[in-house]
């Protein structure tokens, strides 16, 4: 080795040096920036830091109302359970319920009142306060006529619904509206005409041997998915010899579109969209034609769906006549048996007389009133009125004219979103400008929100007092009480309050008394509590009981015997189904569908429920139409190909996804993006089906015949494949979900091919 | 002794049969393909105990999706007999899992309770667990991920957050495990009680398709659940001894 | 003139050695020049980049988790395999005709190997925590995982390495030695130091071949088990298609084939643009040609087997991976791999192209070309068609991940040109044997030979 002198040694020192330096500074910009943990100097008393605090509450994601429990940590929401104790869902919980967490913890929430300083529906608010956005709605409330004031909310129950009836009176206005799309109007409709209820009765599918569905996708969100899903899993598989002799639940679904409640079914029966209750009516003049329903009123019964033969059915719904026979047989035979209908089956224009239709099938097989059938609900204990107040599609047209004739001067908007989930044809969006004001109470920047002038957002439900009476209910009186589970995050107030505050601002304090919406809500218990004649001094420890167990109930069951309303049995027909859009212009029916992640466009600004994918066509953060690969082979389209989709009101562009479970005359898209606002996840992204729906209505009922639209599809020559998180749906053999012949069969070959015994010690289980 | 004997003596303790499976506790799962209804509520219960990155559109465009638990769905026969079957697939907890052998640093291993877990600030990143399991549940953080703010507050303190170059599986909540086992050493029990520790996953699932527990408690209902005519292993012919059984779905037609 | 060429040779081999160590013309500044750019720009800035951003920077997904990086390492180890096929066992087969070739092959496996574990540092998700894999007492009181086929890899890779460092150090001692008495200055001390001292006596000589034919023998296994190790990274697992076998003969045959090719390939630069025309011959080409010829019919038969069983094992698992090798998304690539390994090589068949310099450069390049595919194809069709088939995924590498390999290329030839300018290039000694002793001015032919 060459000898290094002391300058050359120097130097190579110098530059090592120098190499670490920049070694490290490189090393310390990729690092982290560096995060203090620090203590509270003076902690809060609510909690202790690494013990989570649990606070049950009631699910505000959708109408159905489960209980949740919240796992709080340190004053911050961590985890939505279900409430085991709650009875719609029994300690589970759906997707978007557990999604919660992303509503209150969402970076696109209003923060704190605003007040636009632009033109309507520019982005140009500016920060207000309380005092001043409260003032300024209030002047223009008490400026306002009577009947010029409307309140449009999405559907809320119990005790804030009172409040806002309390409001309203005061104001001296009627025109209280809730509005949420998926409230299964024909459904009360058809209630109300087949057995005079006003409630919706309770289905109990959980003790059915055998369910026909009418295209309700009672596992995604028909009324009440978890408790359905719950009542799904028992009749399958909860059975043991000791309840219901041990049989598995039969379930067929009739849909023009497989959901998941037609995969999970034993048979999926594609009927033509609109003929369902064609269907039911075979179905129901087979069981009495055959002898199976032995009721007084036999003879009306027989006359009435005498012009109902299978042959004739078969004709009009595609269904063979072997089929229809067979579910009569099936449906009559399985004691009990349960029909029930919805979704695309009830929104089209004669989707009234379908459901009152499945009802008469309910009737004819005598499951009214019993176990594994239609059981009804007692009314519930306080907010019962608001069932009135949903607008069907009627109501909200005549809110449109009344905007465009200027007989609106405030309208106040709590959560819901018309401009999303009315179509373009409505003309809401335009109507609006002709409302000199609108206030908001949403918590989010969506499409009505952005045309407000007020913004008074609201606390998502995870921070609010309020309570819930589940519509429909479990049979019994049930209401659980939805508490804060988390300091407020933002300036925001909840809708109670914000209400009082109001109130307080017009000066209704004597009708309205109370300051805060948890004093209404502790006083509406307290009547809640005084029913069951008990002891008035201790409320406070009810109250207690009833916030730690989350949950409230009344063994109040509906006796009486079955009356169904005059002349519905002669009366009893279903008309023909219109659409849209003569079939050559437009050769498909479009059926827009919910989706659990989705909902109604809610579950938009949710990456969760972007992330997740669709349970059909494991498809992400996108919208898609759907159809029947022989239809798609004939128009030369492949996965993937962009088309443009058009009715007589208006297109949207979406791919196409090869479907094997769709009509061939019919194409789905899924309901739930093509926001263009509502914040950075939902934004400009996928397309609303919803906007191009024709306004046909259902006459009965006034509702949007959503499945009354047809379609025309054509390609526009450019590609955009939606992302999926699915590689080949097809199992090539591999065995990987296996299925077996029914339980109660004996086991031909051994069921246990592919097991592998595993030691199972036994060990003493020391008794606790 | 002496080092021989015992090297000798610990060379027949790990060679004898069983060893393996002397587990404090076998937990296992079972999930009744004739329950699931491939609603999806187990996916995002999982992502919201553990932490699971939202990894955006062109991260899942490219392929990357993070889901520990996913639902997988198989279509069979064409409209209009067309059918559709969900299996929700998450790590199956190999007793003879094929991640384990390969991993060079021994990132993954099989813990006291038969689980197979894995060890983030270990892993090198060489994935070739990720290679080696047929059932492809292990997934690579192909970067740093991001949570907008504030949606981090909702992030749990008991489970780590991943930084790039990890690999990540279910654990089947060990966090739940381990906080079971803890109140039951507080409560001076030995043992954990049946159904008292739930992955979130099974503690979500609407219509009860899952059960999770232990099999070496005769009497829980996850050994009677396993114990079913109709339990079979997903690709069980690969021996890789899965602690996750399915029961077939029952096609009422068949016979 | 034969006997004037001859009489001059083995000064000749000394001075041309000598003259390709000092004398550095403008071509080889700007080659090395343009090596270290391409190196920086499409190796390490990358590299950084990925180590910044993650793997994702890189095209791999789930489940396709290994990519191109995997599929040099093993490419580059592949590559290794040609000193050891040249040095050794032809060694030991005493064949003459390696002689000129050898030590630029073992330089070549040097080199393939240092690559191979820089790719594999690319490779890893957190790089920086790589010496887990190596087992040394540390205060976390573990060990590494020895059942894991990679790490089987980490040690016979890094005796591969250290054995073929010695080995060719070893065998360069008597060269330094000549060197070293013909060059100055730093060079002189350089060669000095590296020389050891060699004198040139016969015990020395006598060790020397001893321990070169030891440790060549040695080698010769170690090479081979290093390979099988590698391919038991794949063969190990349970994924239809890596599943196999055959993959250990496999892999090495597919190694010496390549590496074979790779050899041809340096030969050509070497002959040309280090002025070793007289050296490096026809007749090295010739039986390299021959060599390529019987590795590529190997090759082929292996492949066909592979066809075979996966056909006839019925299974949709194989059956699928058969299907989507020959006519899926990357089919295109598979025929590419088969014309260019095994159908473009049935033209080693004729002497004439064996003996042309240029088709054979062309043609050691598409064998390597279509062995990377090769490589490419064992991770990316495996691993995209696995057992379930909601899993599968089509991975398409990115554009830092071929930046990277072009990189790696440009490291090895980096790596290439400092040897030739450090290291004798051609084996002075050894090319001395293949040679007659020259004669005297004047002295007649048959008192010249030996």
């Amino acid at each position: 080795m060459a000898n290094v002198d002391r300058r050359e040694f120097l130097r190579l020192v110098g530059a090592g040096g120098v190499g670490a330096g920049a070694g490290f500074m490189l090393a310390e910009s990729i690092k982290h920036p560096v995060e203090y943990l620090i203590p509270y100097p003076v902690p809060p008393e609510e909690f202790s830091p690494g013990i989570a605090t649990w606070y049950n509450s009631v699910c505000g994601m959708c109408p159905a109302g489960c209980g949740i429990s919240v796992r709080t940590r340190e004053g911050r929401a961590k985890k939505i359970e279900g409430n085991p104790l709650h009875p719609v869902n029994q300690g589970r919980l759906c997707a978007l319920g557990q999604a919660g967490l992303q509503v209150l913890y969402n970076p696109d929430r209003l923060t704190g009142p605003m007040i636009q300083n632009g033109e309507r529906g520019d982005d140009a608010f500016v920060k207000a306060t309380w005092e001043d956005g409260l003032s300024r709605t209030a002047e223009r409330l008490a400026a306002a006529r009577r009947d010029g004031i409307y309140v449009l909310s999405q559907g809320v129950r119990g005790h804030l619904a009172n409040l806002f009836e309390l409001f309203m009176g005061e104001l001296g206005s009627d025109r209280l509206l809730h509005y949420d799309f998926a409230h299964p109007h024909p459904l009360y409709a058809a209630n109300k005409r087949f057995f005079g209820e006003h409630q919706l009765p309770y289905y109990d599918i959980r003790n059915t041997r055998y369910l026909l569905s009418f295209g309700a996708d009672y596992l995604t969100n028909w009324l009440s998915p978890v408790h359905h899903s719950l009542g799904f899993g028992h009749s399958r598989q909860g059975n043991d010899s000791s309840s219901n002799d041990g049989v598995r639940g039969r379930f067929v679904q009739i849909e023009p579109r497989m959901s998941i409640s037609g995969a999970a079914a034993d048979e999926w029966i594609p009927a033509r969209p609109g003929t369902e209750g064609f269907l039911a009516l075979g179905i129901a003049h087979h069981i009495v034609a055959d002898g199976r329903y032995a009721g007084d009123d036999a003879s009306l019964w027989r006359t009435a769906l005498a012009g109902w033969s299978s042959g004739r059915v078969a004709g009009l719904t595609g269904v063979s006549e072997g089929t229809i026979s067979r579910l009569a047989r099936e449906f009559a035979r399985a004691e009990p048996g349960l029909a029930i209908g919805g979704g695309a089956a009830g929104n089209h224009t004669n989707g009234v007389d379908t459901l009152v239709a499945v009802n008469a099938l309910n009737y004819l097989v005598g499951n009214i009133g019993k176990a594994g059938g239609v059981v009804f609900n007692p009314d519930p204990v306080t907010g019962g009125s608001a069932i009135d107040r949903q607008a069907n599609y009627r109501t909200m047209q005549n809110l449109i004219e009344n905007a465009r004739d200027g007989n609106i001067d405030v309208l106040i908007v709590n959560n819901t979103n018309p401009a999303f989930t009315l179509p373009r044809a409505s003309g809401f969006r335009e109507a609006l400008a002709a409302i000199p004001t609108i206030v908001s109470l949403s918590s989010f920047m969506d499409e009505t929100t952005l045309m407000a002038d007020v913004l008074l957002p609201s606390h998502t439900y995870l921070e609010a007092w309020g309570d819930d009476m589940p519509q429909p209910g479990v049979g019994f009186p049930v209401g659980a009480i939805s508490q804060p589970v988390v300091a407020p995050l933002y300036n925001s107030r909840s809708t109670g309050d914000i209400i009082l505050g109001l109130v307080g601002k017009l000066g209704f304090n004597e009708a309205i008394p109370w300051t805060s919406m948890e004093d209404f809500l502790k006083d509406g218990w307290r009547e809640i509590y005084e029913r069951g004649s008990r002891e008035p001094g201790d409320f406070d420890s009810f109250w207690r009981d009833v916030l730690v167990s989350g949950v409230w109930g009344e063994n109040a069951r509906r006796g009486g015997s079955v009356v169904i309303a005059p002349g519905v049995i002669e009366g009893m027909a279903v008309s023909a189904p219109r659409f849209s859009g003569e079939s050559g212009e437009y050769p498909f029916i479009l059926h827009a569908y919910l989706s659990t992640a989705m909902y109604d466009g809610r579950g938009a600004n949710l990456p969760w429920m972007q992330e997740l994918p669709d349970p059909m066509t494991s498809i992400v953060y996108g919208t898609w139409v759907e159809m029947n690969p022989a239809t798609a082979n004939e128009m030369g389209l492949a996965d993937g190909d962009l088309v443009r989709v058009t009715s007589e009101k208006g297109s949207i562009e979406a791919p196409v996804v090869l479907f094997p479970a769709i009509m061939p005359d019919v194409v789905a898209m899924p309901i739930g993006q093509g926001h263009d606002a509502l914040g950075r996840y939902a934004r400009n992204r996928g397309a609303n089906p919803i906007e191009i729906l024709a306004p046909e209505t259902e006459s009965a009922s006034g509702n949007l015949a959503t499945s009354a639209t047809r379609v025309a599809l054509v390609a526009t020559g450019r590609r955009a494949a939606p992302v999926k998180t699915g590689g080949e749906s097809r199992q090539l053999g591999r065995g990987i979900v296996q299925s077996t012949g029914s339980r109660s069969a004996p086991a031909g070959h051994s069921a246990k091919l592919n097991s592998i015994p595993i030691i199972v010690e036994s060990a003493v289980v020391e008794s606790a | 002794m002496s080092i021989l004997d015992r090297f000798v003596s610990g060379w027949r303790e790990f060679r004898k049969d069983g060893y393996y499976e002397e587990f404090d506790y076998a937990w296992t799962m079972t999930i009744d393909l004739d329950r699931c209804t491939g609603c999806g509520a187990c996916v995002t219960a999982c992502q919201a105990e553990n932490n699971i990155p939202i990894v955006g559109e062109s991260a899942i465009d490219k392929g990357r999706e993070m889901q520990w638990i996913r639902i997988e769905r198989y279509w069979e026969g064409e409209y209009p007999n067309a059918k559709l079957n969900f299996i929700p697939m998450l790590c199956q907890q190999c007793d003879a899992a094929p991640c384990e052998t390969v991993c060079p640093v021994t990132a993954t291993y099989h813990n006291q309770d038969g689980l197979n877990a894995q060890v983030y600030n270990r892993c090198i990143g060489t994935r070739s667990c990720a290679v080696y399991c047929p059932y492809t549940v292990r997934y690579f953080n192909f970067t740093d991920h991001h949570w907008d703010a504030p949606l981090e507050q909702q992030l749990n303190p008991d489970v780590t957050v991943r930084e790039k170059g990890v690999m990540e599986k279910c654990t089947f909540c060990v966090q739940r495990i381990r906080q079971a086992k803890d109140h039951a050493k507080d409560d001076g029990r030995r043992r954990v009680r049946d159904g008292e520790v739930q992955p979130a996953c099974v503690q979500s699932c609407p219509s009860e398709a899952m059960i999770f527990g232990d099999r070496k408690d005769a009497s829980s209902r996850v050994s009677k659940s396993m114990n079913d005519e109709r339990a079979y292993r997903v690709l069980g012919e690969l021996n890789t001894r899965p602690s996750v059984i399915y029961l077939k779905k029952v096609d009422a037609d068949a016979d | 003139m034969q006997t004037e060429e001859q009489q001059l040779q083995f000064t000749d081999i000394h001075n041309d050695v000598v003259r390709s160590l000092v004398v550095t013309g403008r071509g080889y500044y700007i080659t090395l020049g343009c090596a270290i750019f391409v190196l920086l720009t499409c190796f390490f800035f990358p590299w950084f980049y990925q180590l910044y951003y993650g793997i994702g920077a890189a095209g791999m997904n789930s489940p396709t988790v290994w990519g191109t990086y995997l599929a040099s390492f093993i490419f580059w180890i592949g590559l290794s395999h040609s000193g050891t096929l040249l040095s050794c066992v032809l060694h030991i087969t005493n064949s003459q005709w390696r002689k000129a070739m050898y030590r630029s092959a073992e330089a070549m496996t040097l080199f393939s190997l240092m690559v191979a574990a820089m790719m594999v540092m690319v490779h890893l998700g957190r790089p920086w925590f790589i010496h887990w894999s190596v087992p040394y007492p540390n205060q976390m009181e573990l060990w590494p995982n020895f059942r894991s086929p990679l790490l089987f890899d980490v040690m016979a890779i890094t005796t591969y390495l250290t054995g073929s460092s010695i080995f060719i150090y070893m065998g360069s001692i008597p060269d330094f030695a000549a060197v070293r008495d013909r060059t100055t200055g730093w060079r002189h001390h350089l060669y000095t130091l590296l020389s050891l001292g060699w004198r040139g006596t016969d015990t020395e000589w006598h060790r020397l071949g001893w321990a070169y034919t030891f440790l060549a023998v040695l080698i010769i296994p170690l090479a081979v088990s290093v390979h099988s190790i590698v391919s038991w990274d794949f063969a190990m697992s349970i994924v239809p298609g890596l599943h196999q076998t055959i993959f250990a003969p496999y892999f090495v045959v597919g190694a010496i084939y390549s590496g074979t090719a790779g050899i041809v390939t340096v030969m050509f630069v070497l002959r040309k643009y280090m002025n070793f025309e007289q050296y490096i011959t026809k007749l090295h080409f010739d039986n390299l040609g021959k060599l390529l010829l019987v590795l590529s019919l190997l090759w082929s038969y292996i492949n066909i087997l592979e066809l075979f069983t996966g056909w006839y094992s019925g299974t949709s698992t194989e059956y699928e991976q058969l299907k989507y090798k020959l006519f899926g998304y990357y089919a295109p690539l598979y025929w590419e791999m088969i014309l260019f390994c095994g159908v473009a090589p049935l033209l080693l068949i004729s002497n004439k192209f064996r003996t042309s310099f240029v088709p054979m450069l062309v043609l050691s390049i598409a064998i390597n070309i279509g062995m990377y595919t090769e490589r490419f194809l064992i991770i990316a069709t495996t691993l995209s068609r696995q057992y379930l088939p909601e899993s599968w995924r089509v991975y398409v590498p990115s554009l830092v991940e071929l930046s990277i390999i072009v990189g790696s290329v440009a490291m090895f030839v980096t790596l290439f040109l400092l040897f030739v300018k450090i290291f004798p290039s051609v084996s002075i000694y050894e090319v001395k044997e293949t040679m007659k002793i020259p004669k005297k001015k004047g002295m007649p032919e048959w008192q010249a030979t030996h």
